[in-house]
């Protein structure tokens, strides 16, 4: 994992004392909350329906039991008792109060953590796939490249005020479980054919209102290249991104309004001019950052293999949580873990300060102190032996942490919606809660298999419902809660934005109708092995909504 | 600097302090009268005589809006003594980049100043990407800068003015000093 040196702290702590000034000049009214504003959103402080909100980065989902600690006493001391980790790999805190901001940046920073950046329109925590230096199908850990932007987007004077926040996500393998082809930048990191490493380099994918898939306008940029390259992807944008409507102000309008080709070459224009400057990285410090994310020495412990199949054997419960929740490593004697944080009928996301600290626990005896969140809002042990697998499970099982349900239907993301956000039309917390009661007898979701529910309590699409396999989006129509479905999204890398069924359903059907859903679905797929993205993908929406329209016609 | 003064009405800011403007925003070369130095919207500083633009007896700066493009400026820039990029609003950041690429990519010699609605917390950012002067209005600002508090971090990490390369360390990575 990455560790602060002197330099990081220093710019830290400074940041922690800027923003207590900042809040001390608020609280003393010499600061308007129109003044503040701009400022507590440097700082990850929202202000939501009820309170203030403060959204903790996690670059790239990484994080040491030591940080998990922290972050369940602050969960404690500060707020009630809860977290909820989020879509971009963060953890929000709902109900901390504006005097005690500046002593939870204190906290944070004594665990190298911070909140800069998770909001306004800057450059925003960059992400990464969660099972990075751990998936057997990776090229390359992409977390060293992840941290060197996160380092050169921090402040970073040219790109603080841009049109509109900014979103960049890192790959390194080819299946895509970081979603790069709906964030402002995606970067997938591969080999070219004479081995070395760079980056396919994606702009313009983002969700919202108007959800588009990023465009390809490098295949292959060479590592030493990474801050140019984006410098002048940046510059572009904040010199013609569009300023005079907000919800056209994304990189993917310009990309759309300029057109690929256009503006392809002007950022390779832009780039020929930076490309031999100060950005440009030595492959010395590649190295050293790289070697703060070697991949940790794991014992070889063979002996797990015989004895899983007879834990699997005993306990059916056991076998089914590693079917669905261990992927594979890349030592064969490892598995990565993922421990939902959806348990049927939760709050998906949520965590208790015990289960933080219980997580924080088991990562450092079994998973050489490391834990990451996903940015399905689960959290990952990425190196477990297999010899630990069942103690690991049993430890989980004490607080509600071992549901078997990691890709299933009960798997859902859900942004928090109008339970706690100012910008929300409907809730969706209360929606998935219920879809995951009607799916949530573990055969039923087995036989339903791979299945993404996403869910958005409002256009802005925190929920990515435009990457769910069903997708839910919640609008207000004559005060009344009503849900749209679209069908088909995948944030994978053969990325599809859904398509939208037809007219939306109330908060009492729409359960009804993505059961509707998923038995068309259970009918008509040619066999078990086919999931229902395969099986849209091969049908189209019609069978669908001939389903929903016409039964609901009936029932009427 | 011969003007440096404590805190006079003019409000223009440089890292020396605060300074008299020798400067006057005009609509057009009329308006300004018989002031030897004078600032220009950029459509009409483009549309001066050469002769006019290159006089010796006064300065003529040009005035650049954020929509506005820098490009017609950049065969001229020898001759222009000043560059005034606007922030309309604190949140419109175009003018950063013009300055980055003013400084850097086009070596302008002359004075670059932001006018506009400038606040303490950008002051930073302002020195970093180019400027040399602030025309301030904002009261807290005024005040902050008078303290000579410029909420500024004690290292960066990104190249930029006002700044050099940190031994040691990586090379993105930047102290403040000259």
């Amino acid at each position: 994992m990455y560790r602060y040196d002197e330099f990081d702290h220093a710019f830290v702590s400074a940041r922690v004392e800027q923003f207590k000034d900042q809040v001390e000049r608020r609280l003393a009214g010499e600061l308007t909350e129109d003044q503040f504003r701009p400022l507590r959103l440097m700082n990850g402080v929202y202000l939501q329906l009820h309170a203030y909100m403060l959204r903790v980065a996690i670059p790239y989902g990484t994080l040491s039991s030591r940080q998990m600690r922290k972050l369940a006493h602050i969960a404690r001391h500060y707020d009630r008792g809860y977290g909820h980790f989020t879509t971009r790999q963060n953890l929000q805190y709902n109900w901390p109060a504006l005097k005690d901001m500046p002593k939870v940046l204190d906290e944070l920073a004594s665990v190298e953590m911070h909140a800069l950046q998770t909001s306004g329109n800057c450059i925003r925590n960059v992400t990464a796939d969660h099972f990075a230096g751990a998936a057997a199908d990776e090229v390359a850990d992409p977390r060293p490249y992840a941290e060197i932007l996160r380092q050169w987007s921090s402040m970073h004077p040219e790109f603080s005020y841009l049109p509109r926040k900014f979103k960049i996500a890192v790959t390194g393998a080819e299946r895509d479980r970081a979603a790069i082809q709906v964030h402002d930048i995606g970067l997938h990191l591969k080999k070219n054919d004479a081995g070395e490493l760079g980056f396919a380099v994606y702009v313009g994918g983002g969700q919202g209102r108007t959800p588009m898939v990023a465009k390809k306008i490098r295949d292959f940029l060479p590592v030493e290249d990474l801050l140019s390259y984006t410098t002048a992807i940046m510059r572009v944008y904040n010199l013609n991104g569009r300023r005079d409507n907000k919800y056209k102000a994304r990189i993917k309008i310009l990309v759309h309004e300029t057109g690929t080709e256009e503006l392809t070459r002007q950022v390779e224009a832009e780039w020929q001019v930076l490309k031999e400057t100060d950005l440009k990285l030595p492959q010395k410090d590649v190295d050293a950052i790289d070697s703060y994310f070697a991949p940790p020495s794991l014992p070889v412990r063979p002996e797990g293999w015989s004895g899983l199949a007879a834990a699997r054997k005993a306990d059916h419960s056991f076998s089914t949580w590693v079917d669905q929740n261990v992927t594979p490593h890349k030592n064969p004697d490892y598995g990565v873990v993922t421990i939902s944080l959806k348990p049927i009928g939760g709050i998906p996301g949520d965590a208790t300060d015990a289960q933080m600290d219980l997580v924080a626990d088991i990562a450092e005896k079994f998973s050489q102190d490391e834990i990451r969140v996903s940015h399905e809002q689960n959290l990952v042990l990425p190196h477990v032996a297999i010899a630990d697998l069942r103690i690991v499970y049993d430890l989980l099982l004490t607080d509600g942490l071992a549901t078997a349900n990691a890709g299933l239907i009960t798997d859902i993301i859900a942004c928090p919606g109008l339970d706690y956000c100012a910008l929300a039309n409907a809730r969706s917390i209360p929606v998935a809660q219920r879809i995951s009661e009607r799916f949530g007898k573990p055969e039923r979701q087995a036989d339903i298999g791979e299945l993404k529910i996403k869910i958005s309590g409002c256009i802005n699409a925190c929920g990515h419902h435009h990457v769910g396999h069903i997708g839910i989006l919640g609008v207000e129509k004559k005060g009344e809660e009503l849900y749209q479905i679209s069908l088909g999204g995948s944030g994978d890398e053969i990325c599809t934005i859904g398509d939208i069924t037809g007219r939306g359903f109330s908060s009492e059907e729409i359960v009804d109708a993505v059961e509707t859903i998923v038995d068309r679905y259970l009918d008509i797929r040619t066999d078990k092995e086919e999931n229902f993205l395969a099986t849209y993908r091969r049908v189209g929406a019609a069978p669908f909504k001939d389903a929903l329209y016409s039964e609901a016609a009936n029932a009427a | 600097m011969s003007d440096i003064s404590e805190k006079p009405a003019g409000e223009l800011w440089g890292r020396e302090g605060f300074r008299e403007d020798p400067y006057i925003a005009a609509a057009t070369l009329d308006e300004a009268g018989d002031a030897p130095a004078v600032i220009l919207p950029l459509a009409v500083w483009l549309g001066l005589e050469d002769d006019v633009r290159n006089a010796t007896n006064r300065k003529i700066g040009v005035s650049v809006a954020p929509g506005e493009s820098i490009d017609p400026l950049l065969p001229l820039l020898d001759t222009i003594p000043v560059i005034a990029l606007q922030f309309p609003a604190f949140n419109d950041g175009r003018s950063y980049s013009k300055a980055e690429m003013l400084k850097s990519q086009h070596q302008f010699k002359g004075e670059l100043r932001a006018v506009g609605d400038v606040l303490i917390d950008q002051v930073a950012y302002m020195l970093r990407t180019g400027f040399d002067t602030l025309k301030v209005t904002h009261a807290v600002t005024l005040t902050r800068l008078a303290d000579h508090n410029l909420h500024d971090t004690p290292v960066y990490y990104q190249p930029g003015r006002g700044s050099h390369s940190a031994p040691g360390t990586y090379s993105w990575r930047r102290v403040p000093g000259a």
